[in-house]
């Protein structure tokens, strides 16, 4: 069987090593290189061609967010998942903006860095746990002060399953044939479910649904 | 400080007491000049006054002696006259003068030798008395020739008056004469006395007025000189209040950096050295828990417990590390930096922030991303620790050439003229630092708006 070959970005050495000795504990997993800042990193991406980088936010020349942002760029193939401290909007928006597919607590890391690391090598998300809590709860805040319905319950069933699709990665070709559409079909759900929400892009609707728990 | 500061007030008071001595020392100088003007006026009056009087005087003798020897004079012609004529006219015509006339105008020459004034010089007197001395030889010589008979009248009339009349006749006009040259003498000599005088008055007028016009030019140069100085002195100052002024500035504004560099390290420090470890032992502990069998309940549990109190300690250091320098300003930006810390103080619970933001470039320098940053910070904990805030607007706006952060909160306010706390200060501090300005308007009971405007260079977008 293939290893999944990983690339491990992280300033502190100490974190790094521990990383590595849970990932290497797994028969399928590969720890191909490790980089201490994000300009080695984005080097080592090319250069490597890993499957998936494990890469700190912060870190010194040039963060975690904009190493992932070249290397998705770049090389469109590569899973990032994003390790961080912190569990607002700010950060995972702009992670899901710079390309990552998942986010991880470096809290939670440990329980949960082989479940990220397998779900982005199927090209799946993932999001830490604690992350989808603090954002519904921002967001229910936020709801709750402005008087506001949540715009899902006016999302049609069928509009539900799209989003919930869309926002694990599936392509409209993909959906459509899951779900017996119309490619065409697809992307009006695509926008109708886009006004509803009111949401912009698909980083915006990606931690929409991680928010609501539609996927994790 | 201290030190300096006593320095500084025995400096003042140093000049202080220059200063009252240079003023005291100018108004004597001043009243001085005044006084001698004053003197030299009242004395050339006074002399002026003093010369009329002695030309006067001068005048009032002359014309007093003149008048007295012409009485004399002529009072002596009459009595010659009728002596003469006594004797001549020895017919006995009407009107003829007899010998009791005769006596009588030789008296009243007498007494008008006598009335000449009586402020006479010794030569004066001296002629004088020679025409009193003739006059009275004249009168003695005459007693005989009273009491002559008309025929011996006639006979020795001629005779007589040859040689007892005629030469003392001639010889009183000759003195009369010399008297008058005398006083016309006197007259020129007080003449020109006087005019000594007048001379002396002028030298001493004009040496008075020179010497006042010398006073005042020493004055005038000296007051102009002292008036400079002060001017340069103030102009000293005022240049070393603006350094001073200047000195504290960047002094402060170097404090502001220190403290914020300073942070930024304990910061590094926390999260970099004791916040990884942690994390490396929260992974290691993991593991370590993953190597104990399930059925070890104990020593299971006893990591479980380690893991949680490590846990509160990456907590507490991840949260005292993000108040001294958010990390999301390096990671994130400005704006996501604010949407953070928005959430954050409505996450406590303490009041719900709202942010908005239009048009903010993401290549801000560092220096305004932490003033901007540590106002919204500053501002926000005022409005929820001490106005009881329940809601507050953050706002940013970017336009060509400056960036305006605004702050409203619905808090009790305060009066925003006199309370001044440090941190009111450190945002200013901060704010002009950067060449910006902060305004904050405070209504009591309806709140707070915290308004600053910071200049952005342009930055070229490609």
């Amino acid at each position: 069987m293939r290893k999944i070959r990983i690339l491990l970005a992280d300033d502190h050495k100490l974190m790094r090593s521990g990383l590595r000795v849970l990932l290497e504990q797994q028969s399928d997993m590969a720890v191909v290189g490790e980089a201490s800042d994000g300009r080695e990193a984005v080097a080592l991406a090319g250069s490597l061609k890993p499957d998936v980088v494990v890469m700190d936010i912060g870190m010194p020349n040039l963060n975690g967010i904009e190493a992932a942002h070249q290397m998705t760029q770049s090389f469109s193939e590569i899973a990032v998942v994003m390790l961080s401290m912190h569990s607002d909007e700010s950060y995972v928006l702009r992670a899901l903006k710079a390309g990552a597919k998942g986010y991880l607590l470096k809290d939670s890391a440990e329980s949960d860095l082989i479940r990220a690391v397998k779900a982005v090598a199927e090209s799946k998300s993932f999001f830490s746990p604690a992350v989808s809590k603090v954002l519904l709860d921002d967001y229910v805040r936020k709801l709750k002060r402005s008087g506001a319905e949540d715009a899902y319950d006016l999302l049609t069933p069928r509009e539900r399953e799209v989003l919930q699709l869309v926002a694990e990665g599936k392509s409209n070709k993909d959906i459509a044939n899951m779900l017996n559409l119309s490619v065409y079909t697809v992307e009006t759900h695509r926008s109708n479910i886009m006004e509803k929400l009111n949401l912009h892009g698909i980083p915006e609707l990606i931690l929409y649904a991680v928010r609501k728990g539609i996927i994790s | 400080m201290k030190m300096v500061a006593a320095g500084l007030q025995n400096e003042e008071s140093a000049e202080i007491e220059r200063s009252r001595k240079v003023r005291r020392g100018l108004l004597l100088a001043f009243g001085g000049l005044l006084a001698l003007m004053i003197a030299a006026g009242l004395d050339s009056l006074w002399s002026l006054r003093a010369l009329a009087d002695a030309e006067h005087d001068v005048n009032t003798r002359f014309s007093a002696h003149t008048q007295a020897l012409s009485t004399v004079i002529l009072t002596v012609h009459v009595y010659h006259e009728q002596m003469e004529r006594y004797l001549l006219d020895w017919q006995n015509a009407p009107a003829h003068p007899d010998a009791a006339d005769v006596v009588n105008s030789g008296t009243e020459a007498d007494m008008a030798v006598q009335k000449y004034p009586a402020d006479l010089d010794p030569q004066e007197q001296l002629l004088l008395q020679r025409i009193q001395t003739t006059l009275a030889e004249q009168e003695s010589s005459f007693a005989p020739a009273a009491t002559w008979a008309a025929a011996e009248r006639q006979r020795q009339a001629d005779q007589f008056i040859r040689e007892q009349i005629m030469p003392r006749r001639i010889y009183i006009l000759q003195v009369s004469r010399d008297v008058s040259s005398l006083n016309d003498r006197r007259l020129v000599e007080a003449t020109q006395l006087l005019a000594a005088n007048v001379e002396g008055i002028q030298s001493r007028l004009v040496l008075m007025v020179a010497l006042s016009l010398f006073a005042g030019l020493l004055l005038s140069l000296i007051g102009g000189f002292y008036i400079l100085r002060l001017e340069q002195q103030g102009r000293r100052r005022y240049q070393l209040l603006v350094a001073s002024r200047q000195e504290l500035e960047s002094l402060s504004g170097r404090l502001v950096e220190a403290q914020e560099e300073e942070r930024r390290s304990i910061s590094r420090e926390l999260h970099d050295e004791v916040g990884q470890s942690l994390g490396a032992l929260l992974v290691d502990l993991g593991q370590l828990s993953n190597l104990v069998p399930a059925e070890d309940g104990v020593v299971r549990g006893q990591i479980a417990r380690i893991k949680s109190t490590a846990e509160t300690a990456v907590k507490s250091i991840r949260d005292m590390a993000l108040l001294l320098r958010p990390p999301m300003l390096d990671d994130l930006g400005l704006v996501p930096a604010l949407e953070w810390l928005g959430r954050e103080v409505s996450r406590r619970g303490e009041m719900e922030v709202d942010v908005h933001s239009e048009k903010v470039s993401e290549q801000l320098s560092d220096e305004v991303k932490v003033c901007v940053y540590r106002l919204v910070q500053e501002a926000l904990n005022n409005a929820a620790r001490h106005a009881a805030a329940k809601h507050a607007n953050v706002s940013l706006t970017q336009s060509a050439d400056k960036l305006s952060v605004e702050i409203k909160d619905d808090g009790h306010g305060f009066a925003a003229e006199r309370v001044r706390g440090m941190g009111i200060l450190g945002m200013e501090e901060r704010v002009k630092r950067l060449g910006g300005t902060v305004e904050i308007q405070s209504v009591v009971n309806k709140g707070t708006t915290v308004h600053a405007e910071l200049p952005v260079p342009r930055v070229e977008h490609a």
